[in-house]
């Protein structure tokens, strides 16, 4: 019997627990909330095998198989610490966790699979498939736009608002002020003005080790409000989402690019990339990731193609670029 | 009071010309030669 602990019941996490319960062998579902009443109310929309957990801190029950972590900030620290500590696999939205964690996941034999969300997670995942077509891998920029719920829209702000960064040659190059650069994402999301940053460029450099330049670009957070929606220029994206990945290396003996996408509501695409890695590190869809101790990045452990190929039977779908590439 | 008159006008300026800015910020993008093609079956290879 297979239990999977769902930490959080955000925007996120309401879309995982639908895809944990829809996925076969998985029996019993424990829903973890800093509000027992919203995890109580989100196991009763669910079926007779879920159920909440009354929450008294950070405590993994018996006989769980996987652990996933939708929540942030000090409470995803303490659930990864919790599981690492029970010895029990985690799934986690969020990147940034291999300084603190990795060593205590390394000594226990347990994996963490950090930032299996939209990008990080499913770009890493379309990352790897490309440069699986190519010889040699120059090149790898990764975009991003959208935002889920409130908590996804403030860490698109605070990402954007951090120092920003890239991979060049073997080393950080965090010393430039870059300006916006259009993105040609799927529609419906369209053309895009998106800003260098930091956050996601790890764990893609751990996706694809080969690659002499990796960025990552995201989209300003969606606006909400009344005023900022007539006033600011950021897009009004009502839950969509998307990604795009241009892979460019040498193929066949020519430089070629390999441009990857998916669009789809941005709960809904990191709930069913999040979801799909739990199960698989309980056991439940073999062959989707090599369970490695540590923390690691979901390209990294993840096989890109059994794991699109399940996110696409989810309903999240990847798309290839076929055209003329345009020069912002 | 002359003070005041004069940065009203410079207030009053600065907001004509963000907002010229802002409605001349809307020019459609570049447009692209090709399409997105969903990755399914042998495409998904």
């Amino acid at each position: 019997m297979s239990t999977v602990l769902l930490v959080g019941t955000g925007q996120v996490g309401i879309r995982a627990a639908r895809q944990i319960v829809d996925t076969p062998g998985c029996e019993r579902l424990l829903v973890a909330s800093a509000d027992p009443a919203r995890a109580t109310g989100l196991a009763a929309s669910l079926h007779a095998g879920a159920e909440g957990l009354p929450e008294h801190g950070a405590v993994v029950p018996a006989d769980v198989a996987a652990v996933v972590v939708t929540t942030g900030g000090t409470r995803a620290r303490e659930w990864v610490r919790a599981a690492v500590a029970a010895g029990v696999p985690v799934a986690t939205l969020h990147d940034g966790l291999g300084p603190e964690l990795d060593a205590p996941a390394r000594a226990a034999g347990v994996p963490v699979v950090s930032g299996a969300a939209v990008t990080p997670g499913l770009s890493d995942l379309l990352a790897r498939h490309a440069a699986d077509l190519f010889d040699r891998v120059d090149e790898v920029h990764v975009a991003r736009a959208g935002a889920a719920g409130p908590a996804c829209v403030g860490e698109v702000r605070s990402v954007r608002a951090a120092v920003p960064g890239e991979w060049r040659d073997g080393a950080w190059i965090a010393d430039r002020a870059y300006g916006p650069q259009l993105v040609w994402f799927p529609e419906p999301v369209g053309v895009r003005e998106c800003q260098l940053v930091q956050a996601g460029v790890a764990a893609t450099v751990a996706t694809v080790p080969d690659a002499g330049l990796v960025t990552v670009r995201w989209c300003g957070a969606p606006s909400t409000g009344w005023l900022s929606t007539r006033v600011r220029r950021n897009p009004v994206d009502a839950g969509w989402g998307a990604t795009r990945v241009e892979v460019t290396g040498l193929r066949s003996g020519a430089t070629d690019t390999v441009v990857y996408g998916a669009v789809d509501r941005t709960a809904v695409m990191a709930g069913a990339v999040v979801a799909t890695t739990a199960v698989a590190l309980a056991g439940l869809l073999p062959g989707l990731v090599v369970a490695t101790p540590g923390v690691r990045a979901l390209g990294e452990v993840a096989v890109a193609l059994p794991f699109l190929t399940e996110l696409a039977g989810r309903g999240v779908r990847a798309a290839a670029f076929e055209g003329v590439l345009p020069s912002a | 009071m002359r003070n005041l008159r004069r940065g009203l006008l410079v207030a009053g300026m600065a907001i004509l010309a963000g907002v010229v800015v802002r409605f001349r910020g809307r020019n459609p993008v570049p447009p692209t030669t090709g399409g997105w093609r969903a990755l399914e079956g042998e495409a998904l290879r």
